[in-house]
């Protein structure tokens, strides 16, 4: 049940979705990923991508223009 | 509350978009009888640039076969060209600011610099060749029924393959 | 879909942000200056009008819908995902049956029109075209970010995107520059097709829209089914 860290601040697309999935595949199912990014798209592809796939996500705006992604790791 | 999340804050759904754009682009050539394009206005800048530092491009074999043939009135600053395309920067920074979601974004690395030039470059290149990027030689050109619309549609994802190769070899 | 962990996350976060600064002044601005901008332009030229108030609303539904052509053809390759190419082919049924109209009309008050009249976009076609769009097509994938898509991201605020520009309109120079190395070899020979002249205006238009509708449910089928990059990775 570890919390992993992704720090994507002023990374182009599509960095922060390869990042992401990169980061999924060494984590154990329950895991939680914690994304920081400032890329506009990200709230949807990285969003849309991980719904795809089954896992559980969320997401609030922590200042103007950048985000916390919340995945959890569900299979 | 929700209405205003829903359209100012939260993104609309890509269909909405697709939607819109093509809705846009039809108005554009009902009423001004052009379609959309983005690569000449971008050309015209350079060419001013060239041609304030000095060179002459008014003479190049380009503008033998293919000359702007601006009207009056139309400079390679002030055109319908470069006015769509600084409408779309400026509509783009509404859209952010009315969503309280503008943030500058600095350069992270000199690798990002070298990636985003030799980008530019090929694309500035490529679109030359094709007669227009995505937009012009694609999203205009398929529904104009014009053949070169599709021939770039297809050889768009062969170089997108190509690039997503180069991508994982040296970014990531 | 969220997790309970994650609703936890989420209210400890919330507590956390301090108020955001408000930005909604300048937008209030911005319109304003934008509207001032339509009437100056309007009265330089009346056209000019018409392509800025386009140009805005292009730009505004770009960035709120998240709207781009690099993902639509990379992502199908690199995750598996269709969404954003289904989009664009949904466009393109809208968009053919628009300019079909606007062509139909056009033809119609002048049967004796010549194709460079008709209303659309022609452009010489052969492998010119196809080397245009390979390189095109890697430059995009590279820069993250096509021509439209870098303009976006200059309105919002990304500064590496000014290189892109800057690289797109040096590489723009540099093709005008060799054109007659690529006029000679290739482009001269060839020319711009208007597929009705060969197949009629209405089997075109049909045709063009069946296609489009397979390759709509061939992109719908292939979003459901896959992952192919990612995988291997």
């Amino acid at each position: 049940m570890a919390e992993y860290k992704l720090d994507c601040l002023h990374e182009v697309c599509p960095i922060p979705l390869l990042k992401a999935l990169k980061s999924l595949e060494k984590m154990e199912i329950g895991d939680i990923l914690i994304m920081h990014t400032d890329h506009n798209c990200s709230i949807a592809n990285v969003v849309e991508w991980t719904k795809k796939q089954g896992h559980y996500i969320d997401y609030i705006e922590i200042a103007e223009g950048e985000w916390e992604i919340y995945i959890e790791k569900a299979r | 509350m929700g209405l205003y999340y829903k359209i100012v804050k939260k993104p609309w759904p890509y269909w909405v978009g697709g939607i819109l754009l093509a809705l846009l682009n039809i108005s554009l050539l009902l009423i001004t009888g052009s379609v959309w394009g983005v690569t000449t206005g971008l050309l015209y800048w350079g060419l001013f640039i060239i041609e304030s530092l000095g060179a002459n491009p008014a003479s190049w074999y380009y503008f033998n076969v293919y000359s702007p043939g601006f009207r009056g009135g139309y400079t390679l600053i002030l055109n319908p060209h470069s006015v769509l395309n600084i409408a779309i920067i400026i509509g783009a920074l509404l859209a952010v600011l009315w969503a309280n979601q503008y943030k500058f974004k600095k350069i992270k690395n000199m690798k990002q610099i070298f990636f985003a030039l030799a980008g530019g470059i090929l694309m500035g290149y490529g679109s030359r060749l094709s007669f227009g990027c995505n937009i012009g030689a694609y999203f205009s050109a398929i529904p104009s029924f014009s053949l070169h619309g599709w021939v770039f549609g297809v050889f768009i994802f062969v170089g997108a393959y190509i690039g997503t190769r180069i991508l994982y070899k040296y970014i990531i | 879909m969220a997790s309970s962990r994650i609703e936890e996350l989420k209210r400890q976060k919330k507590m956390e942000v301090s108020k955001k600064r408000n930005q909604i002044p300048y937008a209030i601005l911005l319109t304003i200056a934008v509207l001032i901008i339509y009437l100056i332009i309007t009265k330089y030229q009346i056209t000019f009008g018409n392509y800025w108030v386009i140009g805005i609303l292009l730009g505004i539904t770009i960035q709120r819908s998240r709207f781009c052509f690099v993902a639509s053809v990379r992502d199908p390759i690199m995750v598996g995902s269709t969404s954003l190419l289904k989009a664009i082919l949904l466009a393109f049924i809208i968009s053919t049956i628009g300019f079909f109209i606007i062509q139909y009309n056009a033809i119609a008050s002048n049967p004796d029109i010549r194709i460079q009249e008709i209303p659309g976009q022609f452009s010489p076609v052969g492998i010119h075209t196809a080397i245009g769009a390979v390189l095109f097509g890697i430059g995009m994938v590279m820069a993250g970010g096509c021509v439209s898509g870098t303009l976006t991201r200059l309105g919002e605020g990304y500064a590496i995107n000014l290189v892109v520009l800057v690289g797109f309109i040096i590489g723009s120079i540099l093709g005008t520059k060799h054109f007659s190395f690529w006029d000679k070899l290739l482009i001269s020979n060839a020319e711009a097709i208007y597929i009705p002249e060969y197949l009629g205006l209405f089997p075109t238009l049909i045709l063009q829209l069946a296609l489009l509708c397979v390759l709509y449910y061939i992109a719908h089928w292939y979003d459901k089914k896959s992952n192919i990059m990612a995988s291997t990775m």
